[in-house]
């Protein structure tokens, strides 16, 4: 891993058209600010990793397991009434 | 047009039912092809079907059922998609992904923090993900789990 020291203000880049920059340092907090194009995906890792795996969950469902959930939805009253 | 698929055999589809989504699903970035399939009759939860891989296919449902009063900011979202932010509104359908642990059915979840917005006019979809919301990636579906 490339680790880089920078002061609040200053920048990275990463290739031509991604820039990075300390925007703000709060005891072990830090706010970065992302310029990148639109069609990069910048999201917070452990929300994107938590969305990837459900995403993985779910392509591996089996019919038998839904029909069986369809039934208990069906017997039960839904969460949260 | 005819699509094959591992769960469902080959089927007959309307090349205007396919639903684009130009940034993929999460962890299949490169799969943008899908289609809505009923799970049963009068069942809430539906495959959504990839066109571009035959064994792929996730279970969706209506967030609304769960959480009533289920709210997220859609305007990043549209702003992204280069959707219409004003109206047109009627076109937009949201759901959640649903996860069901191996041979568990009641301990079914659903993922409050990565829904999947459709505009059923433009036939385009997107996989939002949700920083800082009070929603969770596993909120239990069933009662009594």
């Amino acid at each position: 891993m490339l680790i880089l020291t920078r002061k609040l203000g200053e920048k990275i880049t990463i290739g031509d058209d991604i820039t990075v920059t300390l925007v703000e340092i709060k005891g072990k907090q830090v706010k970065l600010g992302i310029e990148a194009p639109k069609h990069i995906e910048i999201h917070r890792l452990e929300v994107y990793e938590r969305i990837r795996e459900e995403n993985l969950g779910s392509s591996d469902i089996n019919d038998s397991d839904l029909s069986r959930a369809l039934a208990l939805y069906r017997s039960t009253e839904i969460v949260n009434k | 047009m005819k699509i094959h698929t591992t769960r469902f055999g080959t089927i007959q589809i309307k090349k205007e039912k396919i639903i684009n989504m130009p940034y993929g699903m999460l962890g299949f970035l490169d799969k943008k092809q899908y289609l809505i399939l009923q799970h049963q009759e009068n069942s809430p939860f539906i495959w959504y079907q990839s066109v571009d891989d035959p064994g792929l296919a996730f279970v969706i449902t209506n967030p609304f059922l769960f959480i009533p009063d289920y709210n997220i900011d859609l305007k990043t979202p549209l702003k992204e998609m280069s959707w219409d932010t004003d109206g047109e509104k009627n076109s937009l359908e949201l759901y959640i992904v649903v996860n069901i642990p191996k041979g568990m059915p009641h301990r079914m979840t659903g993922n409050f923090i990565g829904p999947i917005l459709i505009n059923t006019k433009l036939n385009q979809a997107v996989q939002i993900v949700l920083s800082n919301s009070p929603y969770t990636h596993k909120f239990p579906l069933l009662k009594n789990n």
